[in-house]
C-alpha cells in the first residue's frame, strides 16, 4: 500500500511539474510566435518607396512601359519600345543609328534626349553628344521598366535632359532569382541571345549579371542612286544599305548592405545605312564603338527621415571608325572620351507630405587618343590632320527640389539647378508645377521648366575640315517649356490623359553663315514647338484580365523662321490592343499612323508621304511548368512600302526605304 | 416561332449565360505573407471557416511557397479572376497592390496600416486596437498616470505614434516617445526615457521588438527602475507587464470574412478599415502588487484574465 502511495505521489509530482513546465513553455512559445510575426512584418518597409512618385501624382508628363508591355509588344530593341510612346517618333539616319523625335523636334544625333540606365546618364559620347550611338538598339529582354518623362529635366538631371528623359530600369537580383536565358531569331538574319543570373544571399549580399549578344545583317534597304551614279560615275549604287551589326553587352549589379557596384559594358560593330558622305558605302565602312560605365554607390541612413545617397562613377566611350568618302578614299577616325565624377544627394522627408532633395555633382570630362588617317583603302592609311581636339571640361552642379502635398489632392513641385562649366560658364534651370485632383479621379497638372544642352566637343572644336568649323565660344542651347494636362480615370480600368505642351528653344547650336568654309557652328535661331498629346488605355477586368486596348495621338507643329520644321509629322497615332485568350496565350496588335513630313526650305522634293503600318504578335507565357515563354511577331504585316526622310545635302535620290514585312520569334527559359 | 417559345428560349439563354461566362465571380483569393507565422495562419484558418459556412469559394496563395511570387500570383489572378483578394500581412498586401492594382483588396495583420498605400479604396481590419481604446483602458485602470513613454521605429510606427499622441492629449496624458533604428539603441533610449515617465508602453513595433533579447532588455530596465509596463499583447504579461489589452487574432480572421462578404455585396464604402472587434484584457496582479501601484478597483470588472504570482 505504502509502495502504491509512493508511486502515486511521484507520478503526481511529475505530472504537476510537467504541467508547470508546459505552462511556461506555452508562454515562451507565445512570445516566440509573436516575435516571428513581427519579424515577418519587418520584411516590408513601405515608407521607403514613397520617394518614388506615382505616375498619376507627378507633375511631369510620364509614360511607364513595363516588362509585361515590352514582352507583348515583341520589341527587339529599345526603340521598338519607344515608338509606342505618345510624342515620340523613330526614324532612320544615313550613318546607321536611328533618331528619336520628341514633341516635334528631331535631330540627327538625338542629343536633346537624355537616356539613362538605372538612373545613370548615358551621353558618354562627348565628341558628338547623344546616347543613341550604342543605346538605340539596346536589347530589351533584361529590362524591367522604361520610364519616359517628356519635357525638360535639367532642373534635376543637368545637361542634355532637354526634351525628354528616358530611364531604363533593368532586372535586379530579386527580379531574376535564378538563371534566365532567351534566344531570338528573325528576318535579316537577326539573332539575339541573352543569359541573366541573379541571387540574393543570406548575408544581405546580392548579385545580378546580364549578358546579351546580337547579330544582324541589317535591313538591306535598296539605295537606287547616289551622287556619283547620277553623274554616270562609278559607284556602289544602285545597291543596298550595309547596316550589319554585331554587339554584346555585359551588365552587373552587385550589392552588399548599403553598398552597390553597377555598370554596363557594350561593344558594338556596325556598318552604315548609307554613309556620312554623299555616296553609298560598301561593306568596308565600319563603325566600332565601346561604351561602359562603372558606378559605386552607397545610401547612408542618417535618420529615418534623412538619407544621403552618394556615388562615384567612371564613364568611357570610344569610337574607331572607317568611312568611305569616295570610291577610293577612306578615312579612319577615332577618339576616347571619359567622364569621372561623383554626386551626393540628401533626401529629407519632413513628413509623409513633404520631401526635400538637394545635391551636388562634379565631373571631369576628357577627350583624347585621337585618330585621324586617310588612304585609298582601309589597308593603306596615312596620318592626316586632326579634325577635332583633345579637350578637358570640368563641371559642377547644385540642385534642390521640394515635393509637397499641402492637401491630399494637391502636389506642388518646385526645384532648380545651377550648373557651372569651365568652358561656357553657368546656367540656371528652374522647374515648378502642380498636380491637383480637382474631382475624384480627375486631375489637372501644370508645369513650367527650362533645360539646357551643353555644346559637344565636336561642336566646340571641329577643325581642319573643309566642310565644317567648330566654335569654342558656343553657349548652351536653351528650352523653356510650359505644359498643362488632365488625367482622368472616368471608369474602372480606363486611364485617359490630355497634355498641351509649348516649348521655345533658343540659341540653337547649328550651322551658320557667313563662314570661310562651307559652314560654321554657332548659336543661331529658335524653334517653337507646340502640340497636344492624347492618350487612353483601357484594361479589361474579370474574365478578360490581361487584355487591354490603347491609343495615343499627337497633333504638333514646330516652327522655325515661320515654317514647319522638316522631317517631323504634324500628327502621329498609335493604336494598340492586347488580347489574352487564356492564362497562357495572348495576341498583340499595333497600328502606327504617321502624317506627311515636310522638306527643309529650298528642298523642292515632295513631302515624305505619311503611312500606316500594322504589327502583330502572339505570346505564350508560363509554358512547361511556368519555365518557358515563346513569342512570334510580324512587323509591317501588310508589307507596306514606306520611307523615312533623307536629307537634301546627301544628294540622296528619294528617301530611306524602311523594311517590308519582317518576322521575329523568341524563346525564354527560366531555370 | 411562337412568342411563347421565343420567351422560353430567351429565358434559357439568359439562364445559361448567367450560369457560365457572364456570371460574376465571387471567389476570394487569400494571399498569406508567410504560412508558418502563427498569427497569419490563424487568421487565414478562421477566415476560410466563415467563408465556407457562407458558401463562398476561396483559394489560397502562400508567398513562402513561391520563389517567383510576383509572376505566379499575377498568373493566378488572371486565371481565377477573384472578386476580392484578402491579403494577410504587409508583405502580401504590398505585393498584391502592385500586381493587381485594380482588384478589390482587403487586408489584415498589417502593422500600422496607415503606412500602407490604400489609395483607391482598399478595405481592411487593423492589426492594432484603436489608440483611443487602449488609452481609455489605461486611464480607467490607472487614473493617476500622467506620463507614459514608448519606443518605436519611424518607418514602421510613425503614423500610429502620432495617433497615440493625439488621443493621449485629449485624455490629459503626456506621451514621451523615442524613435530608434536598431535594437542596439534600446538600452540607451530606455535609460533616457524611463526616469521621465510613469509607465512604459510596448507597442507592436517590429524594430523595437526584434528578438527575445530586446524584450529582455526592456523588462530588465523597467524592473530596475520600478516602472510598470503596459503592453499591446498578453504575451508580455509573463515577462512582467502589469496590464495588456490584446486584439483577438481569431476574431480578426472572422471579422475580415464578414467584411469581405459585405464588400462583395457592395454594402461597405470604399476605404473602410475596421478596428479589431475582439479584445482581451489581462491584468498581472503579481506585478501590480510588487510595484505597489494604485489602480481603480472598479476597473477589475473589465478584466478578462487576472494573473497572480502563483501562475
Amino acid at each position: 500500500m505504502i509502495k502504491y502511495l509512493a508511486t502515486l505521489l511521484v507520478v503526481g509530482v511529475l505530472l504537476l511539474n510537467s504541467s508547470a513546465y508546459a505552462n511556461e513553455s506555452a508562454e515562451h512559445d507565445s512570445l516566440e510566435k509573436e516575435l516571428a510575426y513581427l519579424a515577418a512584418e519587418r520584411k516590408v518597409v513601405v515608407t521607403a518607396s514613397k520617394m518614388a512618385e506615382h505616375v498619376d501624382k507627378t507633375v511631369a508628363t510620364t509614360t511607364v512601359i513595363t516588362q509585361d508591355d515590352i514582352t507583348h509588344i515583341g520589341a527587339r530593341n529599345l526603340l521598338d519600345v519607344l515608338r509606342l510612346v505618345p510624342g515620340i517618333g523613330i526614324t532612320q539616319t544615313n550613318i546607321g543609328i536611328r533618331k528619336i523625335e520628341v514633341r516635334g523636334v528631331s535631330t540627327q544625333l538625338s542629343e536633346k534626349v537624355q537616356i539613362m540606365l538605372n538612373g545613370h546618364p548615358l551621353d558618354h559620347n562627348l565628341q558628338n553628344a547623344g546616347s543613341t550611338w550604342v543605346y538605340d538598339d539596346l536589347p530589351v529582354d533584361t529590362i524591367k521598366r522604361v520610364e519616359v518623362v517628356r519635357g525638360p529635366g535639367s532642373a534635376l538631371y543637368g545637361a542634355n535632359s532637354f526634351l525628354a528623359v528616358i530611364n531604363i530600369i533593368t532586372q535586379n537580383a530579386k527580379d531574376l532569382n535564378g538563371l534566365h536565358t532567351s534566344a531570338g531569331w528573325g528576318s535579316f538574319d537577326t539573332q539575339q541571345y541573352r543569359a541573366s543570373w541573379g541571387k540574393q544571399f543570406d548575408n544581405s549580399a546580392e548579385a545580378a549579371l546580364h549578358f546579351n549578344f546580337t547579330d544582324t545583317n541589317g535591313i538591306k534597304s535598296p539605295i537606287p542612286a547616289d551622287s556619283l551614279s547620277i553623274q554616270g560615275l562609278s559607284s556602289n549604287a544602285p545597291g543596298r544599305s550595309q547596316l550589319t551589326e554585331g554587339r554584346y553587352d555585359l551588365e552587373w549589379q552587385l550589392g552588399y548592405k548599403d553598398f552597390k557596384v553597377d555598370g554596363r559594358f557594350i561593344d558594338k560593330k556596325t556598318g552604315a545605312f548609307f554613309n556620312a558622305a554623299p555616296i553609298l558605302s560598301d561593306s568596308r565602312t565600319k563603325q566600332n564603338y565601346t561604351d561602359y560605365f562603372l558606378r559605386l554607390s552607397r545610401t547612408w541612413k542618417i535618420q529615418d527621415k534623412f538619407t544621403v545617397d552618394t556615388q562615384i562613377f567612371h564613364d568611357f566611350f570610344s569610337a574607331d571608325n572607317i568611312w568611305q568618302n569616295a570610291p577610293s578614299l577612306f578615312s579612319h577616325s577615332g577618339f576616347q572620351d571619359t567622364r569621372t565624377g561623383g554626386e551626393i544627394q540628401a533626401n529629407y522627408h519632413f513628413s509623409n507630405d513633404q520631401t526635400l532633395i538637394s545635391g551636388f555633382s562634379y565631373a571631369k570630362e576628357q577627350q583624347g587618343n585621337l585618330i585621324e588617317e586617310s588612304g585609298p583603302d582601309p589597308q593603306h592609311f596615312m596620318p592626316a590632320a586632326l579634325t577635332t581636339q583633345e579637350r578637358t571640361r570640368k563641371r559642377w552642379g547644385v540642385y534642390v527640389e521640394d515635393v509637397w502635398d499641402p492637401l491630399t489632392n494637391l502636389r506642388l513641385t518646385v526645384g532648380a539647378r545651377y550648373d557651372r562649366y569651365n568652358d561656357f560658364g553657368g546656367t540656371f534651370n528652374p522647374r515648378m508645377g502642380f498636380n491637383w485632383e480637382v474631382f475624384k479621379n480627375y486631375s489637372l497638372k501644370f508645369s513650367y521648366g527650362t533645360a539646357y544642352r551643353a555644346p559637344a566637343f565636336g561642336e566646340l572644336a571641329a577643325a581642319n575640315n573643309d566642310i565644317l568649323r567648330g566654335n569654342p565660344t558656343l553657349n548652351p542651347e536653351e528650352v523653356k517649356t510650359f505644359e498643362a494636362g488632365i488625367i482622368a480615370h472616368p471608369i474602372k480600368g480606363l486611364t485617359a490623359q490630355t497634355t498641351y505642351f509649348h516649348s521655345a528653344i533658343n540659341q540653337i547650336i547649328s550651322r551658320v553663315s557667313p563662314c570661310p568654309v562651307q559652314s560654321c557652328i554657332g548659336n543661331s535661331g529658335s524653334v517653337l514647338a507646340e502640340g497636344v498629346e492624347l492618350e487612353a488605355r483601357y484594361d479589361f477586368d474579370e474574365s478578360l484580365q490581361g487584355s487591354y486596348i490603347g491609343a495615343n495621338h499627337v497633333v504638333q507643329r514646330s516652327i522655325q523662321l515661320g515654317q514647319q520644321l522638316a522631317d517631323v509629322p504634324r500628327h502621329r497615332t498609335n493604336l494598340t490592343a492586347n488580347w489574352a485568350f487564356d492564362k497562357t496565350w495572348s495576341s498583340f496588335a499595333h497600328v502606327l499612323l504617321k502624317g506627311d513630313t515636310l522638306r527643309i526650305p529650298g528642298d523642292t522634293r515632295n513631302s515624305v508621304p505619311g503611312y500606316g503600318i500594322v504589327d502583330l504578335g502572339l505570346l505564350g507565357k508560363n509554358l512547361f511548368d511556368k519555365k518557358v515563354d515563346v513569342g512570334f511577331n510580324i512587323y509591317n504585316l501588310f508589307d507596306k512600302r514606306y520611307y523615312d526622310p533623307a536629307p537634301a545635302n546627301l544628294s540622296f535620290v528619294g528617301d530611306y526605304q524602311m523594311p517590308g514585312i519582317a518576322f521575329f520569334g523568341h524563346v525564354s527559359v527560366k531555370f | 416561332m411562337k412568342i411563347i417559345n421565343f420567351c422560353k428560349l430567351l429565358i434559357l439563354l439568359v439562364a445559361f449565360f448567367a450560369g457560365t461566362g457572364f456570371a460574376q465571380s465571387n471567389k476570394v483569393l487569400i494571399v498569406n505573407s508567410e504560412k508558418t507565422v502563427y498569427r497569419y495562419e490563424t487568421i487565414a484558418t478562421e477566415f476560410k471557416k466563415v467563408l465556407q459556412q457562407n458558401a463562398y469559394p476561396s483559394i489560397e496563395f502562400n508567398l513562402d511557397d513561391h520563389a517567383n511570387a510576383d509572376a505566379d500570383l499575377k498568373l493566378l489572378i488572371q486565371q481565377e479572376n477573384p472578386a476580392l483578394i484578402y491579403c494577410i500581412g504587409t508583405q502580401a498586401y504590398s505585393l498584391v497592390r502592385n500586381v493587381a492594382p485594380n482588384k478589390k483588396l482587403l487586408f489584415s495583420a498589417a502593422i500600422n496600416w496607415r503606412r500602407l498605400d490604400v489609395g483607391g479604396g482598399a478595405y481592411g481590419v487593423a492589426n492594432e486596437l484603436s489608440s483611443a481604446q487602449e488609452l481609455s483602458l489605461l486611464r480607467y485602470f490607472f487614473p493617476t498616470i500622467k506620463t507614459i513613454g514608448l519606443l518605436y521605429n519611424d518607418s514602421f510606427s510613425r503614423e500610429y505614434v502620432e495617433s497615440i499622441k493625439k488621443d493621449a492629449l485629449a485624455l490629459g496624458i503626456n506621451v514621451i516617445n523615442r524613435s530608434i533604428n536598431d535594437t542596439q539603441e534600446i538600452s540607451e533610449a530606455l535609460n533616457e526615457l524611463l526616469p521621465k515617465i510613469d509607465m512604459f508602453w510596448i507597442i507592436s513595433d517590429p524594430v523595437v521588438l526584434s528578438n527575445k533579447e530586446s524584450v529582455r532588455q526592456i523588462f530588465q530596465a523597467t524592473q530596475q527602475q520600478q516602472k510598470p509596463v503596459y503592453a499591446y499583447s498578453d504575451v508580455y504579461i509573463e515577462q512582467g507587464a502589469v496590464l495588456a489589452i490584446s486584439a483577438d487574432i481569431a476574431t480578426i480572421g472572422r471579422q475580415s470574412a464578414g467584411l469581405a462578404m459585405m464588400v462583395d455585396q457592395g454594402k461597405v464604402p470604399a476605404g473602410t478599415v475596421q478596428s479589431p472587434a475582439g479584445s482581451t484584457v489581462t491584468l498581472n496582479k503579481c506585478a501590480l502588487d510588487a510595484l505597489k501601484l494604485q489602480f481603480n478597483q472598479d476597473a477589475l470588472d473589465s478584466v478578462n484574465k487576472i494573473v497572480g504570482c502563483e501562475q
